[in-house]
């Protein structure tokens, strides 16, 4: 029930600390308006003289906190919206750099929740990763679930040197079908640009407004399982030897029922897939696999929960 | 200049987007004939179905901004960023080559009869540019356009499916306010109203280039 109104808790404590670091939040609001959480924070990473990969710059502020888990191979960061979640107003800002030959890892603590937005509140997400020559960032946050009413727009920019490489997954959640829920009315917007020098490499732009149940269950949107899709992911590999991930890729991909999956090379050192779930727990189910042999084992711990 | 001056728009239009211009539309099914193999189209309805949901959210949507906004484009360089803009956007390597090779065929075909030398683009870009440069009316170019599109996969529909030419002619035909709003979409668009979300299609075009029997090049 709680979640009907928004956040489901936490927001109370949190809300004066937020509101400290809202620049807008001085603007004059419509009486109706929901509280603004305002977070952002900053983390680069650097590989020592000694070879040692280590944080090189952090800064955070507002509702967004990085955590560093003890007894994981340097750099993991793991993302906190202490806020609890996304609605109308909030913003948070992410900027990652994982500089010359060091190695960034970045998830989410829990999957994020893009709740009820007031009409004409945007939530919005802003993130900018740059990976420096011979360096490499995993960018693997938990699913990001939707929620009826949510009005939710999300920004992704990566900037890659020469030969760096870049693995990055994002699954969405269309509403918790577990619990009944049907988007009937949400606004959702993700975009992700990936630069490889001065060269924009690959660009998607997602937007559905309105009725997403009935946009998902269309054919050519999120047809061909045997229900209505309710998760989405989209991966993408950056990296030299991309090409040689394909046939093994292809082979792990589910071909229908539950879940469906396509993967292709847009360039020797580009892979490019979708999958499509009915449910989270079963897109997890395809994803978890890919994530664990593409980073080595070394995928996050929170995964595993 | 002569054949630009003589020449009325909708005969260009006409023959641009006619089955006979060579650019060899008729060798691409956007993902249809992997969406047939993944059973994620399987009669003339959920054909009809594909098509609505490509011109709403998908390929036809999306090329029809890309050839609103290169038509709209006043320098070369707006025009090769429009064009860099649609090659990063395509889904899928098969996809890729259809609007590459489609669209290299149509500049090249086009350059051999009015001139107009416009390099290699991707295809809606191409063909925005070119109507720009004839001064055809935009929202009739994005209309005939999407008739072209939404025509040929129909075709692609009929090799594939058990469709016969009256009802493919149907489907066709009411499918036009689809088209009609599509194109009124495209117009009041710019670069940044790309999208998409077509999640099946995009599916099914990577699926096809593995698929063990195949008619069409995508």
């Amino acid at each position: 029930m709680d979640q009907q109104r928004g956040r489901p808790r936490g927001r109370k404590q949190i809300n004066s600390l937020a509101r400290i670091t809202a620049q807008d939040a001085q603007d004059a609001q419509p009486a109706e308006e929901q509280p603004r959480a305002v977070g952002r924070a900053s983390v680069s990473t650097k590989c020592r003289a000694d070879g040692c990969v280590a944080i090189d710059q952090l800064h955070q502020a507002g509702a967004l906190k990085l955590l560093f888990p003890r007894g994981r191979p340097p750099v993991e960061a793991v993302m906190v919206n202490t806020a609890g979640g996304i609605t109308g107003g909030d913003r948070f800002t992410l900027d990652a750099s994982a500089g010359p030959n060091s190695q960034l890892t970045l998830t989410t603590q829990a999957a994020e929740r893009a709740y009820r937005a007031q009409p004409g509140q945007t939530g919005r997400v802003q993130t900018t990763l740059t990976v420096a020559e011979g360096a490499r960032l995993t960018w693997v946050p938990q699913e990001t679930i939707l929620f009826q009413n949510c009005d939710f727009d999300r920004r992704l920019r990566v900037d890659l040197g020469s030969d760096a490489r870049l693995l990055l997954a994002e699954p969405v959640v269309f509403g918790r079908a577990a619990m009944g829920e049907r988007l009937t009315s949400a606004r959702f917007q993700d975009r992700i640009d990936i630069y490889r020098g001065d060269r924009r490499i690959y660009h998607d732009a997602i937007r559905v407004r309105g009725d997403l149940a009935a946009a998902l269950a269309g054919a050519a949107t999120g047809g061909g399982l045997s229900a209505p899709s309710g998760a989405m992911a989209t991966l993408v590999l950056a990296a030299p030897d991309a090409e040689a991930t394909l046939d093994w890729i292809r082979a792990a991909l589910p071909s229908g029922g539950t879940a469906i999956g396509g993967a292709s090379l847009l360039a020797p050192d580009l892979l490019h897939l979708r999958l499509l779930a009915v449910d989270s727990f079963v897109l997890r189910q395809s994803l978890l696999p890919l994530l664990d042999r593409l980073t080595d084992g070394g995928l996050p711990r929170c995964w595993r929960l | 200049m002569a054949a630009r001056m003589t020449t009325d728009g909708t005969l260009l239009l006409m023959q641009w987007l006619s089955p006979a211009y060579p650019v060899g539309a008729f060798a691409y099914s956007h993902g249809l004939e992997g969406a047939v193999e993944a059973g994620m189209v399987t009669t003339g309805a959920t054909l009809s179905d594909w098509l609505a949901d490509l011109l709403s959210h998908g390929g036809a949507r999306s090329d029809a901004q890309l050839l609103a906004c290169a038509y709209r484009a006043e320098t070369q360089e707006e025009l090769a960023e429009i064009d860099s803009t649609a090659r990063a956007f395509c889904p899928s390597a098969e996809r890729l080559r259809e609007t590459d090779l489609q669209g290299a065929a149509f500049c090249q075909t086009t350059a051999g009869i009015w001139g107009d030398d416009a390099g290699a683009l991707t295809y809606p870009v191409a063909v925005g540019h070119a109507a720009r440069r004839h001064d055809i009316p935009l929202e009739l170019t994005l209309q005939m356009y999407l008739q072209a599109f939404t025509s040929n996969l129909i075709a692609a529909g009929q090799r594939l499916l058990s469709l016969g030419q009256l009802e493919a002619q149907q489907r066709l035909a009411a499918l036009a306010p689809e088209i009609c709003e599509t194109a009124r979409a495209a117009l009041a668009g710019d670069l940044d109203d790309l999208h998409g979300a077509t999640f099946a299609a995009d599916i099914a075009s990577m699926r096809h280039e593995t698929q063990y029997s195949r008619i069409f090049r995508s």
